[in-house]
């Protein structure tokens, strides 16, 4: 729950990182440059589907004399292993260097490591691998047309799962309903695009048998265990480091086997060695995204109630199963979330994966759901226009308005505000949906109002990766949190902040409850010789985080008070702590600066209350809910469409937004601000192509297109604010809701401009103009 | 993403850079803005061993002359923008340098790399199509002079040859009254367009005296309508019908499609964009406006 009278959370003040980040003082991994250093390049695939018959490195010998090839044939056995235990899984590994066979465009063959980074890139030019080409499956069609030979021997198809997930009765449903509305929709494939790249240091010093690893990841402890496992080294002499990192949304929230080679290939030279991807192996080969299509059935009342839904869900996951939320992640979670914010209580859904040769399917913000989303949304609109009523209208009437709400496949919503967040929305649009009303006749230019309205599972504890069966296996973040003889407090925190604010949040968390002012904490993040804990992922950094940092700070301010009230010779009960002292509640002059009380308790122990051990220090660790906890938000769209070029402008993009406790405004609205402009680009523009032959069409960003400045509207942001009671601030996650509502609202706008139904995306130039072209009556 | 090794030139002469690249050849290349040079070099799809740097010769004037406007080669597309004689004598030019690439480009791109760089939709190929530029091509055996329009000879395939250097373009000016303008489409602000068109229209107040055209994004090269602009020349201002213009363009235009836009698309937009680009220059001849 919110804490009571806060000073600092809530608190609207700027980033304490800012001032590192902005003036070029950051250090990427880029920027560590260890002695002695190889630099590693990835000879990867150009062929989608081959056996790899031989891998020719005798060139680079020739040529590079001093230069070290690495090939399958040096690494093999060693993998990246990511099974979901369903019993329906078909399971796979990916070597980490390919031994007998590649799979994808992009995926590595051999490594190449020499002096600098210009000589291994000539060098890795040299290197011949020979192929006996196979078929390739490029379509979700191929994938499951039964002809085809499997990816992986011992397949029995190219699905790697198939399962179920029902709850309610839906032959009820369907006999009872007046309208049955089917459709399908469509989310092509993109990537996840940070502004850095992928990255890996690795050293091993022989003498302490230590191994250091600096990878660009978002879940320091999970490179450091799968190491550990994979080359079978005690975890206590491992440490991962992630310095700054320039941007991750999930992309970094996988073990990489290139995290697992580089660690390899620094052992078996004893050099350190580094890797940093370059853009265009970060485009064919860290991770993509959506790449999803679904069929919907809806089964609706005559007065316009919800009564049942039917979903098919397919998801293209590409050629290898990836760490650790594996080939099942995307297709069960669109299952999961698909029943949304609405009240009804029959669902069946059929989710599957398929196996392409094409990259491997990973985490991006939103994870399934801005996909889920879009079917979801898209069919509300499309109900609403064929049973003649307005779309709000429809969405209010099914809204879910008590709670805790028990959706039908059990899981449990904790408060929100979606009934309110669609009001608040409704009155914001009133001039646009009139705007829009009076451009239906135009020929030459359309507007159009759309919205989404989602609800997000956020913060999911261990139970819900317990019931999954997935190799994350937990879900819990942790804190260690020092106050130093001086006053200062120093927060070892078990996440990476990568443009989050969490040097400045969780500062402000353990502000309160020490009594000090946010800028006295140092909060070192991205390091497992922080307390075990997952990483940062899954929008989980502020409500476990910060939960974390407000229990241990908690008990630290707790001894505080009792240090303080013995030095005041007050009772515990009347001593305060704010603004860097501690002084009595009732004579706020009674009192004493907060370094001296930490002085009392690390080097004046004298001072220490009878029997009162030294020390200020403390751990803790906060899992996630059973159930996670729900944020809520509706976004939407406004456009205006140029009808003879296709052209699209988005005139006004609005959120209204419910992540519970708001631990910093700023923070927030920079969070939803970055993540709409992501779920525009997805909307829009981003699209990972690859042709009949599993080629990448869309290797730089000259023809993988991401949203840019001009295109972007001004996002406006509303709060509205619902503590959970599930969480230690009341705080919910945010990080990914704004990624998840921009395909669905600008869809809908499409839709709502042209009087016709978006069934896909990208939402192109040429796209809308089709759509125009088959509209009636434009 | 790192380029080959290659060797860097400064050359401090005309001279020395015609040397530099005579010795050179085929391994030589000639680098101003690298707006375009350099990210191929860095995905590897162009080797040269030797880098000739002309950032420093005496190519970077735009002058006027009785009939002609000379452009040097390393003018930066952003110069235009604030040019008097550009505004004067060649509109079209300055409504379609608005469409390059973002200010970091205009800044550094010139006219020599982006004319030799040749990309099928770039807008100063167009405008040198337009205006029936004529290419200045150096080489230590003298000057030749050759067409826009056969100077580029397909997508990023010039006429250039090996030695040479692209020293400047000649524009000539437009005799009397004469309107310009230019509009594209793409999928984004500084992208290349999918398609693209631009108008000269050199009248007399009532009449037409000369249509020119140039649409890009229909083939590998920028091209013009010529049917269409005979057929223009002589008419009254007021008879030019912009639709009826655009649906000629639309059916005389044959893009091909790709994953980002359908051939049909193609055809249709750059239709639409020939009819607003007509109807733009009529209505300024007509003093319209």
């Amino acid at each position: 729950m919110k804490p009571e009278n806060p000073r600092h959370l809530g608190a609207r003040i700027q980033r304490l990182e800012d001032p590192r980040l902005l003036s070029g003082r950051a250090r990427y991994i880029d920027d560590i440059r260890p002695n002695n250093c190889l630099h590693l390049k990835f000879v990867r695939s150009q062929v989608a589907h081959a056996k790899l018959l031989e891998v020719d490195t005798s060139m680079v010998e020739d040529m590079f004399p001093g230069t070290i090839v690495f090939t399958g044939k040096d690494t093999g056995a060693l993998s990246m292993k990511a099974h979901q235990d369903y019993p329906e899984m078909q399971y796979a590994e990916q070597p980490l260097l390919a031994t007998d066979r590649v799979r994808f465009v992009g995926e590595p063959i051999a490594a190449v490591l020499a002096e600098d980074a210009y000589q291994a890139e000539d060098a890795a030019e040299m290197v011949f691998p020979d192929f006996d080409f196979l078929p390739v499956i490029a379509t979700m069609e191929q994938a499951q047309d039964p002809a085809l030979p499997p990816l992986f021997d011992g397949w029995k198809s190219n699905v790697w799962v198939e399962r179920q997930m029902a709850g309610g009765d839906l032959a009820a449903a369907r006999a009872g309903a007046a309208h049955v509305i089917r459709r399908t929709y469509r989310n092509q494939r993109q990537t996840g695009v940070p502004m850095e790249g992928r990255g890996v240091i690795a050293e091993y010093d022989q003498s302490m048998r230590v191994l250091t690893v600096w990878s660009s990841t978002q879940m320091p402890h999970l490179v450091r265990t799968y190491i550990a496992e994979e080359l079978g080294l005690p975890e206590s002499r491992i440490r991962v480091i992630a310095p700054d990192v320039g941007g991750g949304f999930g992309v970094k929230g996988q073990v990489f086997g290139e995290e697992v080679l580089l660690a390899w290939c620094a052992m078996k030279t004893g050099r350190p060695v580094k890797w940093i991807e370059d853009r265009r192996e970060n485009l064919l080969a860290s991770i993509h995204a959506r790449d999803h299509l679904h069929t919907l059935e809806a089964y609706v009342s005559a007065e316009g109630r919800l009564l049942g839904l039917w979903a098919d869900i397919t998801v293209d996951v590409g050629a290898y199963s990836t760490y650790p939320f594996t080939a099942a992640g995307d297709p069960g979670m669109a299952a999961k979330v698909m029943p949304g914010p609405y009240d009804f209580q029959a669902y069946e859904a059929t989710f599957r994966g398929l196996a392409s040769n094409k990259c491997p399917l990973g985490t991006y913000r939103g994870v399934a759901r801005p996909s889920a989303v879009f079917s979801q949304e898209r069919l509300m609109d499309d109900i609403a226009r064929e049973i003649g009523m307005d779309p709000i209208e429809f969405r209010l009437k099914n809204i879910i308005r008590e709670f805790p709400y028990r959706n039908v496949l059990g899981f449990t919503y904790d408060p929100g505000s979606y009934e309110e967040s669609l009001l608040r929305m409704r009155d914001l649009l009133q001039d646009d949906i009139a705007a829009a009303k009076a451009s239906r006749t135009d020929p030459k230019t359309r507007i159009g109002v759309g919205v989404a309205c989602f609800i997000e599972q956020t913060a999911h504890g261990t139970p819900d990766f317990t019931r999954r069966r997935v190799p994350i296996e937990t879900g819990y973040v942790a804190a260690r949190i020092e106050m130093m003889p001086d006053g200062e407090v120093l927060i070892d925190l078990g996440l990476q902040s990568h443009g989050q604010g969490m040097e400045t949040t969780m500062a402000q968390v353990a502000a309160d409850a020490l009594g000090v002012t946010p800028d006295r904490v140092f909060v070192r993040h991205g390091d497992t010789s922080a307390p075990y804990s997952v990483g940062t992922w899954g929008s989980r950094g502020g409500p476990l985080g910060g939960g974390a940092v407000h229990v241990a700070a908690t008990e630290i301010g707790t001894k505080l008070k009792l240090i303080a009230a013995n030095l005041l010779q007050a009772s515990p009960e009347h001593v305060e702590l704010a603004d860097n002292r501690a002084f009595l509640r009732d004579r706020p002059e009674t009192g004493v600066d907060i370094g001296y009380v930490a002085r009392s308790a690390l080097r004046n122990i004298d001072r220490l209350p009878e029997g009162m051990s030294p020390g200020l220090a403390a751990e803790a660790s906060v899992d996630g809910p059973k159930d996670g906890t729900y944020s809520n938000a509706v976004h939407a769209a406004v456009v205006e469409i140029d009808v003879p070029t296709g052209k699209m402008k988005i005139r006004r993009f609005v959120v209204v937004e419910d992540c519970g406790t708001i631990i910093n405004p700023l923070v927030v609205d920079g969070q939803v601000r970055g993540g709409v402009v992501q779920g525009i680009g997805s909307a829009l523009c981003e699209h990972f192509v690859y042709d009949e032959e599993g080629q990448p069409l869309t290797t730089s960003f000259a023809d993988y297109l991401m949203p840019q400045a001009p295109e972007m509207p001004m996002i406006e942001v509303h709060h509205i604010e619902t503590p959970t009671p599930l969480t230690p601030l009341g705080a919910k996650g945010l990080g990914e809701g704004g990624a998840i509502g921009p395909p669905a609202a600008l869809a809908n706008a499409v839709t709502n401009a042209l009087d016709f139904e978006v069934r896909e995306t990208p939402l192109t130039a040429s796209a809308i103009w089709h759509m125009a072209q088959d509209a009636k009556g434009v | 993403m790192r380029p080959t090794e290659f060797a860097y030139h400064r050359a401090e002469t005309i001279e020395h850079a015609l040397a530099l690249l005579a010795e050179h050849g085929e391994d030589g290349r000639p680098i101003s803005g690298g707006q375009s040079l350099v990210p191929m070099m860095n995905l590897r799809l162009a080797r040269p061993a030797h880098l000739v740097d002309v950032n420093h010769l005496d190519m970077a004037r735009i002058e006027e002359d009785a009939d002609t406007i000379r452009i040097g080669a390393l003018v930066r597309h952003e110069t235009y923008l604030t040019h008097p004689l550009i505004a004067r004598h060649l509109p079209a030019m300055l409504e379609a340098v608005h469409w390059i690439g973002h200010p970091t480009i205009r800044r550094n791109g010139s006219i020599g790399g982006s004319l030799c760089h040749a990309d099928p939709t770039a807008e100063l190929a167009a405008m040198a199509v337009l205006h029936d530029a004529r290419i200045v091509l150096a080489s230590t055996g003298g000057r030749r002079e050759v067409a826009a329009v056969d100077f580029l000879k397909g997508a990023y395939v010039t006429d250039v040859q090996p030695g040479e250097l692209l020293v400047e373009v000649i524009f000539p000016k437009p005799t009397g009254p004469h309107v310009g303008t230019f509009d594209e489409v793409g999928e984004r602000l500084g992208d290349f367009a999918i398609g693209s068109f631009g108008v000269r229209l050199e009248h007399d107040g009532t009449r037409v005296r000369r249509l020119a055209t140039v649409c890009g994004g229909a083939r590998m090269v920028p091209i013009r309508m010529t049917e269409l602009e005979a057929g223009a020349a002589g008419q009254p201002l007021s008879a030019l019908d912009p639709v009826a213009f655009g649906q000629k363009v639309t059916a005389m235009v044959s893009p091909s499609g790709d994953f980002r836009a359908s051939a049909e698309y193609r055809r249709n937009l750059i239709g639409e964009l020939a009819s607003r680009t007509l109807q733009r220059a009529r209505d300024q001849a007509m003093g319209m406006k």
